[in-house]
């Protein structure tokens, strides 16, 4: 198999078969997660307005900035996870939604398209993403107390997501590779990045969402908590 | 028996010294082509420009020498599923001198489209050069091969992968033109009916030289030939074996749009504004960045133009399999033949499944023990 063929099965098959283990895998993962069941309640609450406490707590999801007394301590506690962290979800959205190419591979699957944005600012903000990862994984390497909470799922997460970034970057600049080298390189991390996202902890974009929503739950409640 | 050289037989067809040079100087445009990167050969930049022409002038002498020493080429052109679209690109290119000079005065001894004689008479033609020339002769390939059901391409009552091989076993070497001949092309796309087969995959063991392209350019095919007529031996190839010198880059490593890519201007439509101002055709669905080819430089119809150039996203058609490379009109981008609705459903059902069933099973785990949940 040629490099040419490569891309082709990249293309093909092989994203067509990532594509579906990953909404298995996402699914099994769904029902897993709803099976587990709530705990019961062991002190009824006095008064309970979920959906207060539901939207109280995504609004203060959304304050990102470090003056916020409560994102204060956060931003405290390790700096470097804050901004990094921010900078790469941040990049990450804007690449894979508003990247060019990457809109033509939405709109494969969907049928329609957007808008995006210039390649130029989508680089940059790739080659921003691409420094925050790295600050990310030295930061875990040399944080005495991240070092120890890390184990190798947690670099390999690191990973496995900085790996369709960094031949993206280079794919972009025509660095070192023939063109459809590096394509099927890319395709085949994103493939990859695809079936690992539903069995690790990448899985939180969906999960983040429903921890979100059942504190929100618990902090809408008044009363005691056993 | 002494065969003439190629200048004995011009100076016989009454051409002047005077014309043979010029004809050189021609031969070695063709073959600046594939010496110099396509990039000089068209002139630009203007300061590659002097070394080209000094280059240009010793090829003139080098072609010339070799002409006065060489016997003609002779050369066996075989089409089988073809559609004669490279022949035709070639006899209507505009340096007729070229073709004229390469496929009448200097080559060809069999090609079924441009011979006079027709049915058994070609066919002995075929068996006699084949004999004379054996070991000699460069064998031309046009089309693909039917291999899954031979009976759609005969000749003479004989199957095509048998007259290949036969061909194949005398020929000094061996070209295939058009994307059909290097990789099967038109007919071998999906569901590929007549098991259709490039050159290469019959002939395996031979190096065949790959001109892809549907049709290839005729400067391509010509500089070819070129190449093996003035030095005897093939131009350098890659790993799809291609020539350099004509697939060297891609579309988009010398498309005109290509700043407008980089600026990330794109028309959407074949006629909004973007389209209107020139702006790069991605997202129209050009195949331009991964596809090879001297299109953006050579062009077409003498230089006139280029599909990306005349509003057109490429199509990639000389890639392998272009036609199974997703829509045409689809971004490069895109995933080829996405798994559909029903098997998206499918696999949602089959993760729900196995998760319920796991859950269920600790759950009852859970109950066994006495916990409370
Ligand atoms: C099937 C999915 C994907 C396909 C087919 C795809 C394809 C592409 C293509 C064609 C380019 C443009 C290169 C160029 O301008 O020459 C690109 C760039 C890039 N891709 Fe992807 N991509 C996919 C998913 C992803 C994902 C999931 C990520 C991130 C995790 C990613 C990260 C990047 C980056 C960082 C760039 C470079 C942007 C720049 O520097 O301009 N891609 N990709
Ligand atoms: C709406 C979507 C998302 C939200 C709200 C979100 C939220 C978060 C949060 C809160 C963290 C910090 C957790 C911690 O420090 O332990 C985190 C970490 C991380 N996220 Fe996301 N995320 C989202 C999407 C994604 C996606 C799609 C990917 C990759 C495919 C991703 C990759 C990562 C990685 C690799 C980390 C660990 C960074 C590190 O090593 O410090 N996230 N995310
Ligand atoms: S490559 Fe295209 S033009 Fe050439 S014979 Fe095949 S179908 Fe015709
Ligand atoms: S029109 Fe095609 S080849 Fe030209 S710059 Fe745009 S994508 Fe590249």
């Amino acid at each position: 198999m040629n490099w040419t063929d490569f891309l082709r099965f990249a293309r093909g098959p092989l994203m067509g078969a990532a594509l579906v283990v990953f909404a298995a895998g996402i699914s099994y993962r769904l029902v897993r997660v709803v099976a587990l069941g709530w705990s019961r309640g062991r002190a009824p609450a006095r008064a309970a307005d979920k959906t207060v406490g539901v939207l109280r707590t995504y609004l203060r999801g959304l304050g990102i900035f470090p003056f916020i007394p409560w994102v204060k301590q956060t931003f405290r506690g390790n700096a470097v996870t804050f901004l990094a962290g921010g900078l790469f979800h941040f990049g990450l959205l804007v690449i894979v939604f508003l990247g060019t190419a990457h809109m033509l591979v939405w709109k494969s699957l969907l049928g329609f398209g957007w808008p995006t944005v210039a390649l130029p600012i989508i680089d940059g903000l790739a080659a921003a993403t691409i420094v925050a990862m790295v600050a990310l994984l030295i930061n875990r390497l040399t944080h005495p107390v991240l070092r120890r909470l890390s184990g190798t799922s947690e670099f390999a997460n690191l990973i496995v997501v900085f790996l369709p970034m960094l031949t993206g970057w280079i794919m972009a600049h025509h660095l070192w590779f023939r063109y459809e080298v590096i394509f099927g390189l890319h395709v085949a991390s994103v493939a990859l990045l695809l079936v690992w996202i539903p069995f690790s902890r990448l899985s939180h974009f969906v999960f983040y969402f429903f921890s979100r929503t059942s504190h929100g739950i618990e902090f809408g409640k008044r009363g005691v908590t056993p | 028996m002494k065969r003439e050289t190629i200048s004995e037989h011009l100076e016989a067809e009454g051409i002047s010294r005077r014309e043979f040079m010029s004809y050189c100087g021609v031969l070695a445009g063709a073959l600046g082509l594939s010496q110099v990167a396509p990039l000089a050969a068209s002139g630009l930049p203007a300061d590659l420009g002097r070394p080209a022409t000094v280059l240009q002038r010793n090829l003139t002498e080098t072609v010339a020498r070799a002409l006065e020493t060489k016997p003609r080429q002779p050369v066996i052109w075989l089409e089988f599923q073809d559609c004669a679209g490279c022949t035709e690109a070639i006899t209507r290119s505009t340096s007729p001198t070229l073709v004229e000079l390469i496929l009448n005065k200097m080559a060809l001894n069999y090609h079924e489209t441009l011979f006079a004689a027709a049915g058994h008479q070609a066919e002995a033609a075929r068996a006699d050069a084949m004999e004379k020339y054996a070991g000699e002769y460069l064998l031309v390939v046009e089309g693909s091969v039917p291999v899954g059901d031979p009976g759609f391409c005969t000749i003479g009552g004989r199957t095509a992968e048998d007259i290949l091989r036969e061909a194949a076993r005398g020929a000094a070497a061996v070209i295939s033109v058009g994307s059909c001949a290097s990789f099967g092309g038109l007919p071998a796309a999906n569901p590929n009916p007549t098991g259709a087969r490039s050159a290469a995959d019959i002939l395996s063991g031979t190096t065949v030289v790959n001109i892809p392209g549907c049709p290839a350019i005729p400067e391509a095919t010509t500089g070819v030939l070129t190449h093996f007529l003035v030095f005897g031996e093939l131009p350098e190839l890659d790993d799809l074996n291609r020539p350099t010198a004509f697939y060297g880059t891609t579309i988009h490593d010398r498309c005109l749009r290509r700043p407008f890519y980089d600026e990330g201007k794109f028309a959407n439509s074949f006629d909004d504004e973007g389209a209107r101002k020139g702006w790069c055709l991605y997202k129209l669905g050009c195949k331009g960045p991964t596809t090879y080819n001297a299109c953006a430089v050579l062009k077409w119809n003498g230089g006139v133009s280029f599909p990306i150039e005349s509003g057109h996203p490429c199509l990639g058609c000389s890639q392998p399999d272009f036609w199974d490379n997703g829509g045409f009109y689809q971004g490069q981008s895109s995933i080829i033949g996405p798994p559909g609705l029903g098997s998206a459903a499918t696999a949602v059902g089959i993760g729900a499944v196995v998760g319920a069933g796991v859950a269920a099973v600790n759950i009852a785990k859970r109950r066994d023990k006495g916990e409370d949940s």
